[in-house]
């Protein structure tokens, strides 16, 4: 549990907005071991897309280091980035992102278009991740016959096309009511929990931050609070009577409750 | 794209319609030639100018539909049978020509160096026709049906002189002395009904066919021979002849015989075979210049069109370029998208790169439908006059000026080109647009709305 899959060193971006220059961030130091389930929170234009952008390679660091897998990854050129975001990070958007002209499985196959993998292992790929997502019989829909929900897995399970180290999601709820919130949280937290996806997720959300390890809390660029969440070292316990449970969604054989649905639903079952 | 496929469409039609009267005209004047330079030794003497009236340039052989049974431009056709003696007024000329009397063939006869004096009777028959010229104007002309040629069938000038057609495609030739005979042509076996070995009424009187000759190559397709004496007496013409052919003894002594003949008879009209030549010569001058002008119309045209085509061309890939530039805009967000999960600038450049070229196949599909069909008209519309000849006055006023505009080929490697072309122009239309689009930043593409 201690290999670091991701980390900053000094990290700082600064935007020049006409004359002036902006600190988006401020030397974060930041490091997220495999298997985390990490929240970012924060105000408006406090830096948190910012950070995201620049952890999953598709911005560059002013100053600092940032380390994937241990390679330094601030001064690679885009000739060598790309491969880098294909094989090791997923993105997840608020506003999902789907291409609208292709279906579900050709939406997921994208990231395995150009690495090399046959027609047919990506065809089985893409199923098997609908089939984890939920959305097994939906490979031909194209998004605009899906729910925002939906959409939202289909992005997920793009995301998890090539199997990569950590998933970046920002505000992967912010478009979504709240039933269909719960669902993308409680798909998150069961990737985390059963398959190990290291996840980082910018929210505005408290509720939905909650069910992470850990919540950074980012304020002016910089990291200034750090704090457990409810989703902690894999120990994950009914809110209501304690029995340790192996799956988010799973109800609790003692008292019946389904853990995140309850936590969410009335946060007075918490505590 | 289909105006750059029907320009050249109409170009090419128009300058094979231009070839092939270059090659009829040349083909025409090399056989009158051949002609004249076989009978170097004949001199025509008639009372009718020779030169304006069925020779002139404009009158018969550009005429088209003047004459029956024409093929535009058959070389038979050219220029009224001067080949047998009847350059001037023959038989196309409306069949007005001047009797003379007999007894200039025994005048000439005693000029020294005179081998042989062959006394001719033409008589045109045929009916009345009104045409409407271009100007509105209408004109009643003779339209022959067939031509009576009264030859002297006498044993030393039917021997020794070629004043009977030569070349006998069925049955024999007429023979000396021979009377109530017809050698016809097969334009005449086709008038009358009538075969050799038939009998046919010419006038009243009957005739016998004894054979058909073939075209000279220099009209006389309408022409039918007989005895001198056979048609002087059917036509009511005891007495008289309409022209003399009269042969030196050597080609050396030709221009003085001619000189003789003139200085005895001032009123005559004397004709060598050289001074035809030359004017033959002078034709085929006046020919090459006119096909001088016309392929150098049809440069300029062909120039212009090629501007054309450079500005649609250029136009076509502005548009494209634009609309391209429209969508990678449009698209910023899914551009950033692609780059997020892992597309690299060259993927995305060919992505934008293949979309503008099977826009543009798609486009050049249409446009050679749109070309194949709309060629025809807009050809006629922008090449309106590119005729070589029609539009440029001659023609005598009579004839329809020839629509070379109107059969416009398509040819399958114009539309391969065309085709080639649009993908060309989509791929450089869309050069620029795919790189823009492959350069975006996906952290800002996200932020664009």
């Amino acid at each position: 549990m201690s290999e670091l899959v991701l980390k900053t060193e000094d990290m700082s971006r600064t935007y020049t907005l006409g004359k002036r220059n902006v600190l988006a961030l401020s030397e974060i130091n930041l490091q997220v071991k495999r298997g985390e389930f990490i929240s970012i929170m924060g105000p408006s234009g406090s830096g948190k897309t910012t950070l995201l952008n620049v952890l999953g390679c598709i911005d560059k660091p002013s100053s600092g280091k940032v380390l994937l897998d241990n390679i330094d990854v601030s001064g690679m050129p885009e000739s060598q980035l790309y491969k880098l975001r294909r094989e090791k990070i997923g993105f997840v958007f608020q506003t999902f992102n789907l291409l609208p002209y292709l279906n579900a499985r050709e939406n997921i196959e994208l990231p395995m278009e150009n690495n090399g993998k046959s027609k047919s292992e990506r065809n089985s790929r893409s199923r098997e991740l609908l089939g984890m997502v939920g959305l097994s019989g939906r490979e031909e829909h194209r998004p605009q016959r899906l729910s925002a929900g939906e959409q939202q897995r289909v992005a997920i399970a793009r995301a998890l096309a090539n199997d990569p180290a950590i998933i970046l999601a920002d505000e992967p709820t912010g478009n979504l009511d709240s039933k269909n919130k719960k669902e993308i949280v409680k798909l998150l937290a069961n990737l985390n929990l059963n398959h190990g996806t290291t996840i980082i997720m910018v929210t505005h959300d408290s509720e939905v931050a909650e069910h992470s390890e850990r919540v950074l809390l980012l304020c002016d660029g910089k990291i200034t609070k750090e704090k457990q969440g409810l989703h902690q070292g894999k120990k994950l316990k009914c809110i209501k009577c304690g029995t340790k449970l192996q799956s988010a969604n799973e109800k609790c054989p003692s008292c019946e409750k389904t853990a995140i649905n309850d936590s969410s639903v009335d946060p007075a079952h918490r505590s | 794209m289909s105006i750059m496929i029907s320009i050249p469409a109409g170009i090419a039609a128009n300058q094979s319609a231009s070839q092939q009267l270059t090659g009829d005209l040349s083909n025409t004047i090399t056989a009158a030639e051949a002609q004249v330079n076989q009978t170097l030794t004949q001199i025509d003497v008639s009372l009718t100018p020779s030169a304006p009236q069925g020779f002139g340039f404009g009158g018969g052989n550009l005429n088209l539909g003047m004459i029956p049974g024409g093929d535009n431009f058959a070389p038979g056709q050219f220029g009224g049978g001067f080949a047998r003696g009847m350059f001037g007024a023959g038989a196309f000329g409306g069949g007005s020509r001047n009797p003379m009397n007999e007894s200039y063939y025994s005048d000439l006869s005693t000029i020294a160096h005179v081998a042989a004096v062959a006394p001719i009777l033409t008589v045109s028959e045929g009916h009345n026709t009104t045409i409407t010229g271009r100007n509105g104007i209408t004109f009643v002309r003779m339209v022959p049906d067939y031509t009576i040629q009264g030859i002297p069938l006498v044993s030393s000038l039917v021997e020794n002189y070629r004043i009977l057609p030569q070349n006998i495609t069925a049955g024999r030739n007429l023979q000396s002395a021979e009377s109530g005979s017809v050698l016809i042509s097969a334009n005449n076996s086709a008038y009358f009904g009538v075969g050799v070995g038939n009998t046919i009424d010419i006038l009243g009187k009957s005739f016998t066919v004894v054979g058909i000759h073939g075209s000279t190559g220099v009209s006389d397709q309408l022409t039918l021979y007989m005895n001198l004496s056979d048609a002087q007496s059917l036509t009511n013409n005891l007495g008289y002849i309409t022209s003399l052919q009269v042969f030196a003894d050597s080609s050396d002594t030709v221009s003085a015989v001619a000189a003789d003949i003139s200085s005895l008879h001032g009123e005559l009209d004397v004709t060598t075979s050289q001074q035809r030549l030359s004017t033959l010569q002078a034709m085929q001058a006046n020919n090459g210049e006119r096909l001088q002008i016309a392929e150098s119309t049809m440069n300029q045209i062909q120039t212009q069109a090629f501007q054309e085509i450079v500005i649609a061309v250029v136009a076509t890939s502005l548009i494209v370029m634009f609309v391209m530039l429209y969508t990678v805009r449009e698209r910023t967000k899914e551009i950033g998208t692609l780059k997020a999960i892992g597309f690299s600038n060259w993927n995305v450049m060919s992505q934008f790169m293949l979309e503008g070229v099977i826009l543009s196949l798609f486009a050049g599909v249409i446009g050679v439908i749109m070309g194949t069909v709309a060629a025809p008209f807009l050809s006629s519309v922008l090449l309106p006059r590119v005729n070589p000849f029609g539009n440029l006055g001659f023609g005598g006023g009579f004839g329809n000026p020839i629509a070379a505009t109107t059969e416009v080929i398509v040819d399958p490697q114009l539309m391969l080109i065309a085709f080639g072309g649009s993908i060309l122009l989509g791929a450089l239309g869309s050069l620029y647009p795919a790189w823009r689009a492959s350069r975006t930043r996906p952290a800002e593409a996200m932020r664009y709305e």
